[in-house]
C-alpha cells in the first residue's frame, strides 16, 4: 500500500476508533483523535522528506479500480503541486485537533467531524481523479457548516452559516456543473488527470467547450477560496467558527479551490486559460487592494485576519493569471504557507476569544505583557503575514511577484503596494491593539498557554520559519510540476514570454503594459 | 603555490570567518528565551561575548582580506531557484564590507556594554539583549550580503528588529505608536526597493552584486528607458532606511526607544545601511541618465541627481528643524538627519568614497553623542529637557569631556576632530560633481550644525542646573562612562586615515587615489586638497559658535522663539511634516478602506446575501433545499465509498 493511501486512512481509523469508543471512556475520544492526526503527520513527513525533489510524474501512486464502467477510480499519488499541501494538511490537522480542548459539548461529534475534515482534505489533494478530488472536498466541506452551526459563537452566528453555506453550496455546484461537462463532453469517460490529459491531446475540445468549462471551474472553485467578488462569506464564516474549524477550512479546504485549478482546469483546458487568464488578472486586484482595504476597517480580530486571507489569495490569483513557471511555483509556495500562517492565526485569536470572549480589538491590548507566549506567537504571526522574511510567505510572495513581471509588470506593483504598505498597515495596527499598550479590562488575570498546550503553535511556527529559512526544499519539489502545468497549460499559446522565460523582458516597453 | 588553490583557500577562510561574525549574535539571541535568559549576568555575557568575538574576527577580517582588490565572494548557498530566478545566500568580504563590518561590531559592542548599566534594572532584561543580538544580525546580514534579494531580505529584518527595539516598551503609547510609525514609513521605502530590485533582475537576470557590476560595465544601457527609474526605485529604499525627506519622520520619533538602542540604530546601522547599500550599488546609480518616454520628455535629471537633491534637502532641513529642539535627543536625532543628509548628498555628488568616510566617523561620535546623552539622561533622572538641565560639567566630568569631544567631531573641528575630514571630503566631492549651490548647502548646513550642538552644550552642561535632578546628576558608573571614553579616541583620531582613498582605490575604481605622505600633510590635506570647502566650512564653524554664544551663554530661556515668531514655531513643529503623513496620507488610505468596508458590508453581503429583495431569498431557500437533499446523497455515497475501498484495500 502507497504511503499516501495509508496517509489518507489514518484519520478515518481514528474515526473508526472515537466511535467504537463508548461514553463511559470519553476521555479516549480525544486522545484518539490526537493520536491520529499525529500518526498522520508523521506520515505526512515521511511522504514529503521521501518524495523525490527534481523527479518528474507522480510518486507513491496507488490505483484502484472502482468503478470501471463510469471510469472511477480511487487513484492516488504525489507530485510538486500536493506535497506541500498534504504536508500542510496533516500538520495543520494536529494543530487543530491539539487546540479542541475547548470544546466541551458533543466531543464525540466534534472530534469524528475534525477527522472528517483531515481526512477529506487529504483525499482531496491527493486524488488524481477530478471526481475523487471533488468528492473528498465535499467530504471535508460538509463538517464545515455543521460545525459552524453546532459550535459556532457570537450574535451573527446565524447568518454567517446561511451565508458561508449558500456560497459555497452554490461554489461547489458550478463547479460540479464544470466537472460533469468536461466528463461528458471529452469522450474520455473518465475524469483521471492521466488518462484525460493523454486523451484530451489527441481529442482536444472545441475553444468554446474549453472556455466554457475553465469559466465554470474558475468561478466555482474560485468561490471556495474566496476570489473577488464572490468572497464575503469567508471573514464572516472564520469570525464565528469554531477554532479548529477556521484552522482547517481558512488553512487547509480554502487551498482545494486552487488546487483543483492547477490540477485539473489548467493543463487540461489550455484554450480556455487563454480566455480567462485576463479576466483572472483584474478579479485577482480585488483581492490584493479591496480585500486589503477592507482588512484596515475592521474592529474584531478575526474579521481583520479573515480579509488578510482573502488579500494573501489574491498573489496565488495573480500567479494563476500570468501562468509563469517561476509563478506558479510562487503560487504554490503562496499556498503552502499561508496553509500554515492562516491556521497559526486563527489558533491564536481562538484562544484569545476562548479567555476573553471578545475579539473587539479596542478591548483587548497589552497581551504581550499579559500572554508572553501567545502574544509573541501573534506577533511573530502577524509579521509573517504582512511579508517579513524568515517566515515562508515572504519567499512565496516574493517569487511571485518576480513571476509575475514579465507579463504583468503593473500587477507586480500594485501587488507590492498591497502586500507591503497595506499589509503593513493593517497588521502592525492590530499588533499594537491587541498585542501592545496596557493590559485591556478583559485580560487581566488570564493564563498564558503553558506546557504541552504549546505544541500545535510551535509546531506551526517552526513549519512557517523553516519554510521560510530554506523554501528551497520546497521549491525544488515544487518546480517539475510547475514546469509540466505551464506548458500543458500554455500549449499553442501566441503569448510569448508566457512560459518561464523571465528575463526575455523587453524593458523599454514593459511599463506600457 | 598554486595561485588558484592559494585562493580556495583563503576564499573558504574568509567565508568561514563571516559566517561567525554574522551568526553569533544570532546564536546568541536565540539562546536567550532558550533558557540562558534566566539569569542576568549569563545573558549579557553571552551577547557582549558574541558581539565582541564578532569585532575581534572583523578586524582580523579587514586586516586579511581588506587590501585585497575586489575582495573574497565564496561559494554561496542556495536559497531558491525556479526558471531564471536563482536566489542565493552568499557572503561577501571585501574593503567596503570589512570595514563597514568593523563599525558594526565595534559600535554594537559598546552598545551591549553600556545597556548593561543602563538597562540594569528593567524587568524585560533578557528580551532586550535577545533584540539587540536579533538587530544586530540583520545589520551584519546587509553588510555582507552579496546579492540584491538578501540584501533586501536582512533589510526587512532591520525594520522588524529595529521595530522590537523601539517598541521595546510596549505599554507606553508613544513607544509602541513609534515603532510601528517606523516600519510603516520604511516599508514605503522598500516598496521602491523591491521593484526596483525585479526590474534589474529582469533586465540583467541576475541579482549577484558582481556579475551585475559586470554586466552594466559591458554594457550600461542594460536597462534602456529603465535605467534612471530603476535607482530612483532602489534609492526609494534608502531614502526609508536612511531617513531622507519625506521619509525622514519616522527617525526623531523612534527616540522612544531606550537611548542605547538610539546610538545603534542612529550612529551605525539601520539608517547608515541606506548609505551603505547605495554605496554597494552604486554602478548601478552612476549610469547614463535614461526614462521611460512619458518622463523623457521632462528632460529628466540622472538618479544621481535626484539623490544628491534629496540629501542636500534634508541635511538642511533637519539642521533647521534642530535648532528649535528642547528634548536632548531630538536634537541628535535631527542632527543624524542632517549628516545623513551629507551622506546621500556625497552619493549623489558621485562621492561614494566620501560618504563612507563620514558614515564611518560619523558612526563613532554620533554614537559617543548618543550613549553620552544616555549617560545624562541616566544621571538626571531621565530627565531629556535641555532646558531642566545646566552645570553637568561639574557632576558629570567625564561625560561632559566625552560628549564636548563628540560635539567638536559633528561640528567638524578642524584638524583635532575626525568630523573635520570626512564633512570636508563631502565638499570636496560637491564641487568636483560641479553642483555649485549643493556645495553652497553643505556648507550652510556646517554652520547650522555648529549653532545648534552649541547651543546644546550651553544649555545643558554649562552655566548653572536649572532643576533638582540636574542639581543631583551624577555619573552612572564605569560600565557606561567605559565605552564614552573609549568612543572619543576615534572621534578625534579617526579622520587622520585616508579612508576615503583608500576605499576609492579598493572599491570605487577611482583613478588616482590621493595618499597624503607627511604629519603635516595628513593633518591640514583638506586645506591642500580642498581649500575652499575647508576655509568656508572653518568660517561658518565660527560663525555658528558666536551666534550661539551670544544667544545661549548663561540664557534661562530659549530667545529664540520671541525673535523669530512664526519661524520658530514651523521649526518646533517639525515644519509640518509629520502632520502631513498624520492627516493625508493615513487618512486617505482610511477613507478608500471606509468606503469599501462599507461596499463589503452593505452591497456584497447586505444585498447580495441578506436580501431585502425576495428573489434572493428565494434562491436561497431553494438552496438550502438542495443542500439538505445533497447531505443525505453525501452520506449515501461516503457509506458506499468507504465499504468499497475498505474491501479492496483489504484484497
Amino acid at each position: 500500500m502507497s504511503p499516501v493511501t495509508l496517509l489518507i486512512l489514518l484519520p478515518f481509523v481514528g474515526i473508526l476508533a472515537i466511535l467504537l469508543t463508548p461514553s463511559k471512556y470519553a476521555f479516549a475520544w480525544r486522545l484518539w483523535a490526537q493520536l491520529f492526526s499525529g500518526l498522520a503527520a508523521l506520515a505526512s513527513l515521511f511522504v514529503f522528506f521521501g518524495f523525490h525533489p527534481g523527479a518528474a510524474g507522480y510518486q507513491m501512486v496507488q490505483r484502484l479500480e472502482w468503478n470501471s464502467e463510469l471510469g472511477l477510480a480511487f487513484h492516488v499519488g504525489v507530485d510538486g503541486l500536493n506535497v506541500g499541501l498534504l504536508l500542510a494538511t496533516a500538520l495543520v490537522g494536529f494543530a487543530a485537533v491539539w487546540v479542541s480542548d475547548e470544546i466541551e459539548k458533543y466531543t464525540k461529534l466534534f472530534y469524528v467531524l475534525l477527522l472528517t475534515m483531515i481526512g477529506g482534505a487529504l483525499g482531496a489533494f491527493a486524488s488524481l481523479d477530478l471526481f475523487f478530488v471533488y468528492f473528498f472536498n465535499e467530504f471535508a466541506l460538509l463538517p464545515t457548516f455543521l460545525m459552524i452551526g453546532i459550535w459556532g459563537r457570537g450574535d451573527q452566528k446565524n447568518f454567517a452559516t446561511f451565508q458561508i453555506t449558500l456560497y459555497l453550496s452554490l461554489g461547489a455546484l458550478v463547479a460540479l456543473v464544470g466537472l460533469v461537462c468536461l466528463y461528458a463532453l471529452s469522450g474520455a469517460n473518465t475524469l483521471d488527470v492521466l488518462v484525460l490529459g493523454a486523451w484530451l491531446k489527441e481529442h482536444p475540445l472545441p475553444a468554446g467547450l474549453q472556455t466554457l468549462i475553465f469559466g465554470l471551474l474558475l468561478f466555482g472553485f474560485g468561490t471556495l477560496v474566496g476570489l473577488f467578488p464572490f468572497h464575503s462569506w469567508a471573514p464572516l464564516g472564520y469570525g464565528v467558527a469554531p477554532t479548529a474549524t477556521a484552522m482547517m477550512h481558512a488553512g487547509i479546504l480554502k487551498k482545494v479551490g486552487l488546487f483543483v485549478l492547477l490540477r485539473g482546469a489548467f493543463p487540461l483546458l489550455p484554450l480556455g486559460v487563454q480566455n480567462w487568464t485576463g479576466v483572472l488578472a483584474v478579479l485577482c486586484l480585488g483581492n490584493l487592494l479591496y480585500c486589503g482595504w477592507v482588512a484596515m476597517r475592521q474592529k474584531d480580530l478575526n474579521l481583520l485576519l479573515g480579509n488578510s486571507s482573502l488579500a494573501h489569495m489574491g498573489f496565488v490569483f495573480l500567479a494563476l493569471a500570468s501562468t509563469t513557471v517561476i509563478g506558479i511555483t510562487g503560487a504554490v509556495l503562496v499556498m503552502v504557507a499561508h496553509a500554515f500562517l492562516a491556521a497559526l492565526e486563527f489558533a491564536l485569536s481562538g484562544y484569545l476569544y476562548r479567555r476573553t470572549g471578545t475579539l473587539e480589538m479596542l478591548m483587548l491590548g497589552g497581551a504581550f505583557r499579559q500572554m508572553p507566549f501567545i502574544g509573541a506567537a501573534l506577533i511573530a504571526a502577524l509579521m509573517a503575514g504582512c511579508g517579513v522574511p524568515g517566515f515562508a510567505n515572504f519567499a512565496g510572495e516574493l517569487t511571485v511577484m518576480f513571476g509575475v513581471w514579465s507579463v504583468m509588470p503593473w500587477h507586480v506593483v500594485i501587488a507590492a503596494w498591497g502586500g507591503l504598505v497595506i499589509g503593513g498597515i493593517y497588521m502592525l495596527r492590530a499588533i499594537r491593539k491587541v498585542a501592545h499598550g496596557e493590559v485591556g479590562k478583559v485580560l487581566e488575570g488570564k493564563p498564558d498557554v503553558v506546557g504541552l498546550a504549546r505544541v500545535p503553535y510551535v509546531v506551526l511556527l517552526l513549519a512557517l520559519v523553516f519554510f521560510g529559512v530554506a523554501p528551497g526544499v520546497l521549491v525544488d519539489r515544487i518546480r517539475p510540476s510547475a514546469e509540466r502545468v505551464v506548458s500543458l497549460a500554455t500549449a499553442g499559446a501566441s503569448k510569448t514570454g508566457a512560459a518561464g522565460h523571465a528575463s526575455v523582458l523587453n524593458p523599454t516597453s514593459a511599463p506600457a503594459h | 603555490m598554486d595561485p588558484i588553490s592559494h585562493t580556495a583557500v583563503a576564499s573558504s577562510n574568509a567565508q568561514d570567518l563571516a559566517w561567525v561574525v554574522l551568526l553569533f549574535p544570532l546564536i546568541s539571541a536565540a539562546s536567550i528565551p532558550l533558557g540562558v535568559g534566566r539569569s542576568r549576568a549569563l545573558t549579557h555575557a553571552m551577547a557582549i561575548g558574541a558581539v565582541a568575538t564578532g569585532f575581534v574576527l572583523s578586524v582580523s577580517l579587514f586586516l586579511l582580506f581588506g587590501f585585497t582588490k575586489g575582495g573574497i565572494h565564496a561559494t554561496p548557498l542556495p536559497w531558491l531557484s525556479v526558471g531564471g530566478l536563482k536566489l542565493q545566500i552568499g557572503l561577501t568580504v571585501d574593503t567596503l564590507s570589512t570595514l563597514m563590518l568593523m563599525v558594526v561590531t565595534g559600535i554594537s559592542t559598546l552598545v551591549h556594554v553600556f545597556s548593561t548599566r543602563y538597562m540594569d534594572g528593567d524587568r524585560d532584561y533578557p528580551r532586550y539583549f535577545a533584540s539587540l543580538g536579533l538587530f544586530t544580525f540583520s545589520m551584519l546580514g546587509i553588510v555582507l550580503s552579496d546579492n540584491l534579494v538578501q540584501t533586501f531580505i536582512f533589510w526587512e529584518l532591520v525594520g522588524v528588529t529595529s521595530y522590537l527595539l523601539v517598541g521595546f516598551w510596549h505599554e507606553k503609547p508613544s513607544a509602541a505608536d513609534a515603532a510601528k510609525k517606523a516600519f510603516l514609513t520604511n516599508r514605503i521605502g522598500d516598496f521602491g526597493f523591491i521593484l526596483g530590485i525585479i526590474l534589474v533582475w529582469s533586465a540583467a537576470g541576475t541579482v549577484q552584486f558582481t556579475d551585475l557590476a559586470a554586466k552594466f560595465h559591458t554594457d550600461p544601457r542594460l536597462l534602456g528607458g529603465l535605467t534612471s527609474l530603476a535607482g530612483v526605485l532602489i534609492f526609494l529604499g534608502a531614502m526609508g532606511k536612511s531617513a531622507q525627506v519625506p521619509l525622514h519622520v519616522w527617525l526623531p520619533d523612534a527616540m522612544e526607544g531606550p537611548t542605547p538602542v538610539s546610538a545603534l540604530i542612529h550612529a551605525a546601522t539601520m539608517v547608515a545601511a541606506g548609505v551603505y547599500m547605495l554605496c554597494r550599488v552604486f554602478f548601478l546609480l552612476d549610469l547614463p541618465a535614461a526614462w521611460p518616454g512619458f518622463l523623457a520628455t521632462l528632460g529628466g535629471p540622472s538618479a544621481l541627481g535626484i539623490i544628491a537633491w534629496v540629501g542636500g534637502i534634508t541635511s538642511l532641513l533637519a539642521g533647521l528643524i534642530a535648532i528649535q529642539q528642547n528634548d536632548i535627543k531630538r536634537i541628535l536625532a535631527y542632527s543624524t538627519l542632517s549628516q545623513l543628509g551629507y551622506m546621500v548628498m556625497a552619493v549623489g555628488c558621485a562621492g561614494p568614497d566620501a560618504a563612507m568616510f563620514h558614515l564611518t566617523t560619523h558612526a563613532c561620535f554620533k554614537a559617543l553623542l548618543f550613549l553620552g546623552a544616555g549617560s545624562v539622561i541616566a544621571g538626571c533622572h531621565h530627565e531629556q529637557d535641555i532646558w531642566q538641565m545646566g552645570g553637568l560639567w561639574k557632576r558629570m566630568p567625564t561625560t561632559s569631556i566625552c560628549f564636548a569631544i563628540g560635539t567638536a567631531a559633528l561640528c567638524g573641528l578642524p584638524i583635532v576632530t575626525s568630523g573635520f575630514y570626512s564633512k570636508d571630503a563631502i565638499f570636496a566631492s560637491a564641487l568636483a560633481a560641479d553642483r555649485p549651490v549643493l556645495f553652497a548647502v553643505g556648507v550652510l548646513v556646517a554652520g547650522l550644525t555648529t549653532l545648534y550642538m552649541a547651543r546644546l552644550y550651553l544649555v545643558a552642561f554649562l552655566g548653572e542646573p536649572r532643576s533638582e535632578s540636574a542639581g543631583h546628576a551624577h555619573e552612572s558608573g564605569t560600565p557606561m562612562t567605559l565605552p564614552l571614553v573609549i568612543l572619543a579616541l576615534p572621534s578625534v583620531t579617526l579622520g587622520w586615515l585616508p579612508i576615503g582613498s583608500f576605499l576609492k582605490e579598493m572599491s570605487f575604481g577611482g583613478g588616482h587615489p590621493h595618499y597624503p605622505d607627511s604629519i603635516t600633510d595628513i593633518l591640514f590635506d583638506p586645506f591642500n586638497h580642498s581649500p575652499l570647502g575647508a576655509v568656508l566650512g572653518l568660517g561658518l564653524i565660527v560663525f555658528g559658535g558666536f551666534v550661539a554664544v551670544s544667544l545661549y551663554w548663561n540664557a534661562t530661556v530659549d530667545p529664540l522663539p520671541k525673535t523669530l515668531g512664526w519661524v520658530s514655531t514651523a521649526l518646533r513643529s517639525r515644519l509640518f511634516f509629520d502632520a502631513i503623513f498624520d492627516r493625508v496620507v493615513v487618512p486617505i488610505h482610511d477613507a478608500i478602506a471606509a468606503l469599501f468596508g462599507l461596499i463589503d458590508r452593505w452591497l456584497l453581503q447586505g444585498l447580495v446575501v441578506r436580501g431585502g429583495s425576495g428573489a434572493v431569498d428565494l434562491v436561497g431557500r431553494g438552496l438550502r433545499l438542495v443542500q439538505t437533499g445533497n447531505i443525505q446523497t453525501y452520506g449515501f455515497l461516503f457509506v458506499i465509498g468507504v465499504a468499497v475501498l475498505v474491501i479492496l484495500a483489504l484484497k
